[in-house]
């Protein structure tokens, strides 16, 4: 069960990640980091709300790994169509 | 002698007691469960597997047509994408809250985190509203381009998961009323879960239309 302190901690950090999404733009001229480092965020929020929003931390492997697949693969499949 | 032996007895059994009903009730926590229905799980997948098309086939549609989504990206608010964002998430918080207040039997207080989660999400859909009005004052609509086609399509699909998550999520307040979820939360959990997706689908989103 997840705690009312570790939601907080997570929204924190999604807020702060979101954030930073936004500024890499206005930072990184390199539009390969770039692109990697807005969906590597991408993945990373995907993260937490699904191991701390969807409680799935604690749920069995196979739907946790399907959800943390999904932002993984599809933020993956982006960066690589923008990148090839 | 007897009336010690009898309580030394009464004593052990006690204990055992204790110990098999602690046992009992950490039982379920070691074991991992899935949160809300199964059948919510396998509906959140199919939905995430048609974004996930959109999702990649804006993507190749920028590969073919570069130019144009960059100029008409250009003509997007970002400042509204980031507050629908910090809005989805905020709202993605309180009712992940609501969900841990009903689990402790807190009825008024998960109640009133999912109020707030709603309230929240308003600033989502008034902001949507704002920016497809300031679209269409531009002269700009689904037909002015593939990006904007693509733009239209995908983020009032989305639009219509958020207004409906909102169905489901002020459904389960009044049944929280009601007292519907004192034994039983798992239709709370599908209903709360849903309501992250969609944030989720969001998260990808915003960056692939407003930042990319």
């Amino acid at each position: 069960m997840v705690t009312t302190k570790q939601a907080i901690i997570s929204w924190l950090f999604l807020i702060i990640l979101t954030l930073a999404s936004v500024y890499a733009g206005k930072v990184l001229d390199n539009n390969v980091m770039f692109i990697t480092a807005v969906l590597l965020i991408v993945f990373l929020k995907g993260q937490q709300i699904t191991d701390i929003f969807m409680e799935l931390r604690n749920a069995p492997r196979m739907w946790r790994l399907l959800l943390l697949g999904y932002v993984f693969i599809i933020p993956g499949a982006i960066c690589a169509i923008y990148l090839l | 002698m007897l009336q010690e032996s009898t309580l030394m007895s009464n004593t052990l059994i006690a204990s055992s007691m204790v110990q098999v009903s602690e046992h009992q009730v950490n039982e379920p926590l070691r074991n991992k469960r899935l949160p809300g229905d199964l059948a919510m799980w396998f509906f959140i997948l199919a939905e995430l597997t048609v974004f996930a098309v959109f999702f990649i086939g804006f993507a190749v549609a920028e590969q073919l047509n570069s130019e144009m989504f960059i100029v008409s990206k250009a003509k997007l608010h970002p400042v509204a994408g980031l507050i629908n964002t910090l809005a989805l998430i905020t709202s993605s918080l309180f009712v992940a809250l609501s969900v841990r207040a009903i689990h402790s039997g807190n009825v008024k207080r998960s109640i009133n985190l999912l109020i707030i989660s709603q309230c929240v999400a308003c600033v989502y859909l008034v902001v949507k509203v704002w920016e497809y009005q300031f679209l269409f004052s531009l002269g700009i609509d689904i037909e002015t381009n593939t990006f904007f086609t693509l733009y239209f399509l995908i983020t009032f699909f989305h639009f219509m998961h958020v207004l409906l998550g909102m169905v489901i999520l002020i459904f389960i307040g009044i049944n929280t009323k009601k007292g519907a979820y004192k034994e039983d939360i798992s239709g709370f959990e599908s209903g709360a879960c849903y309501w992250h997706m969609v944030d989720m689908l969001w998260i990808i989103l915003f960056p692939l239309i407003y930042i990319i």
